[in-house]
């Protein structure tokens, strides 16, 4: 495969999303401008001007006609796709970890991280009422505990959430009850990084600090698979077409100038989804792969990594041919 | 010309005098052309390069048509905003480009298992019957499988026998440094008690294969490597069963030599042969047979 190189970013990337159809790649990165790529050919469609800070978190409506943004900046913004204007601007205590819409791309769900005396919280508001793109209203908002949130996802229907949190419990909230929690899981021992649905979003993957990524069923968050590395996993995704997973990590940002190049393994790695077994590497980046996305349509993948690149890898025929014995 | 890009006073510096000196030749240049045949779109540039020469670029580029929802093709006909408002219909070259040279996604095989076992079995049995074919005994003279001096030519061959008896020394003599190299693993042994027949080279390779694992012995290795380095190095050639790198006891740091061994002999040799004298982190790696240890 000969993969197309994004080089729109200046710092790490944060986050990478598709969105519904798959013909848009969004990537949100330290610097502070979030970008849109036409995932076929990697042309920059636009950027989305005025924040100030990292931005954490990126998300796209299913009729591709919004972006919600959040950042370090303690702002969410909301954004014309079209466009690339601005259509809201929330200022927030504290800085934006995540940030969703909904399936049906009315209601935004993020989540604040705790700064000085502003506790975490999680907050749902409405696209669609005027009060709510102040940020003087929402739908609901509660303080997430003592542990925030680092990912998250809505529940289904769009009537519960469910959030990863900083010490590696997942946590599924009520919308309508928020006080009282439906599920807490703890099978993590370190912080979740990211949290991705499967195609029909029966269930989720999670990404965690503690070496693993993990398989949860979305309902009733009991575990189901665990797919074991050597070191952190950042980002892991689920393929839509077929039983795989893949998994971005690398050392700590931290740690990698301090150890050597050739030790660091920043490749993408391929598990089988039932068998928890690895069975294809791909190289690339020159550090950590934070973000991890399959294309919908499942027949090409992309990472975003520390070294600010973005990269769209479309599948080669030994990928299809590929079996997995057992 | 008109310049979007906010430059460095150095670039500024440097364009000016370029356009001082092209002020003449600018003239020139032919205007580029675009020729769309069928699906390929063919640009030809003209530019000057360093020496003043005119250099003529042609850049082909595949016109893909995909069929698309109606939601995609309008959102592919959408206008650039933000930073990429400026850009050229088509991918801009400073922030989107195509790897080069291919990548390709590293299937770590625990399948291969049953095909090499497969595969190890048809060897031992060609090598069996290969054995069972040729008969032990050999005529000195007409080669044939029968006692030498049971040879019913062997009155016609008596007067050759001295410029044999030349022929096979040279023969001897060109058999000897090869057997040198594939004796390295073994301990030595004189010349005279290699005399053992003319499968000599067989014998030695069966009998290591069943005492000896298929290993291979890697030195002048950089101190900084590590085990998954040495995997990365020898996957290629087949299936590793077993590294083993010297580390030192505190430091945790190689000493510059590791055992690798492989499934397959064959993988083995083919490792050796490819990676002995190869450079690796500027140091000349040197492999050979591991030589079998003394208890």
């Amino acid at each position: 495969m000969r993969p197309i190189v994004l080089h729109g970013h200046e710092r790490p990337i944060t986050k990478i999303r598709y969105n519904k159809d798959g013909d848009l790649l969004f990537s949100a990165s330290k610097d502070n401008i979030p970008n849109v790529w036409y995932s076929i050919n990697g042309e920059r469609l636009g950027t989305f001007d005025g924040h100030s800070g990292a931005i954490w978190s990126i998300d796209c409506n299913w009729d591709s006609t919004k972006v919600v943004t959040g950042g370090a900046d303690n702002s969410l913004r909301l954004w014309d796709l079209q466009t690339g204007k601005e259509i809201a601007n929330i200022v927030t205590n504290s800085p934006v970890r995540t940030v969703t819409f909904s399936y049906s791309g009315k209601l935004v769900f993020y989540t604040t991280d705790s700064v000085m005396k502003f506790p975490s919280e999680l907050i749902v508001f409405d696209t669609t009422i005027g009060e709510h793109l102040t940020g003087n209203d929402h739908v609901a908002r509660f303080p997430s505990g003592a542990q925030k949130p680092t990912a998250a996802l809505w529940g289904e229907l769009d009537r519960s959430l469910i959030t990863g949190h900083v010490n590696g419990q997942i946590t599924k909230w009520d919308l309508r009850k928020p006080h009282d929690k439906l599920n807490v899981v703890e099978e993590h021992k370190k912080q979740i990084n990211d949290m991705q649905y499967n195609v029909d979003q029966t269930m989720f993957i999670t990404a965690s600090m503690d070496n693993t990524a993990k398989l949860f069923d979305a309902n009733s968050l009991e575990l189901l698979k665990v797919y074991k590395t050597e070191r952190p996993v950042n980002s892991a995704a689920i393929s839509p077409i077929r039983d795989h997973v893949v998994l971005g990590g690398g050392q700590e940002a931290m740690q990698v100038t301090t150890t050597s190049a050739r030790e660091g393994k920043f490749e993408a790695r391929f598990f089988h989804l039932v068998f928890e077994e690895e069975f294809a590497r791909v190289k690339g980046h020159f550090g950590p792969i934070n973000s991890v996305a399959f294309h919908p349509d499942g027949k090409s993948y992309s990472s975003g990594g520390e070294d600010g690149l973005v990269r769209i890898q479309t599948f080669d025929p030994p990928y299809y041919e590929f079996k997995f014995e057992y | 010309m008109d310049r979007m890009v906010p430059q460095s006073w150095a670039d500024q510096m440097a364009e000016q005098g370029d356009n001082d000196l092209d002020e003449g030749l600018a003239s020139d240049l032919p205007p580029p052309e675009e020729i769309i045949d069928g699906d390929t779109k063919k640009i030809i540039t003209y530019r000057y390069n360093e020496e003043g020469k005119k250099v003529k670029t042609v850049s082909y580029y595949r016109i893909e048509r995909r069929q698309v929802s109606k939601a995609i093709a309008m959102r592919k006909s959408w206008k650039k905003f933000g930073n990429a408002k400026r850009d050229p219909p088509g991918p801009n070259p400073s922030n989107t480009s195509i790897v080069s040279d291919d990548i390709f996604m590293q299937f770590i095989s625990n399948r291969d298992d049953d095909q090499l076992d497969a595969s190890r079995d048809s060897n031992l049995d060609s090598k069996s019957q290969a054995l069972g074919n040729r008969s032990i005994v050999k005529c000195r003279y007409c080669e044939q499988d029968h006692w030498t001096s049971k040879c019913p030519y062997k009155d016609k061959f008596e007067q050759l026998s001295i410029l044999k008896e030349k022929d096979n020394a040279a023969a001897q003599a060109s058999v000897e440094p090869k057997l040198e190299d594939g004796k390295k693993t073994g301990k030595y042994v004189p010349p005279g008690m290699r005399e053992g027949g003319n499968k000599r080279g067989d014998v030695m390779t069966s009998s290591k294969s069943k005492d000896e694992p298929n290993t291979i012995r890697v030195t002048n290795l950089p101190e900084e490597i590590m085990d998954s380095d040495i995997r990365e190095l020898f996957l290629p050639f087949g299936r590793v069963v077993r590294i083993f790198l010297a580390k030192d006891k505190y430091t945790g740091q190689s000493k510059g030599f590791a055992f690798v061994s492989f499934e397959k002999r064959e993988d083995a040799a083919n490792a050796i042969k490819a990676v002995n004298g190869f450079g690796y982190a500027n140091l000349i790696l040197n492999v050979e047979w591991a030589k079998p240890s003394n208890n």
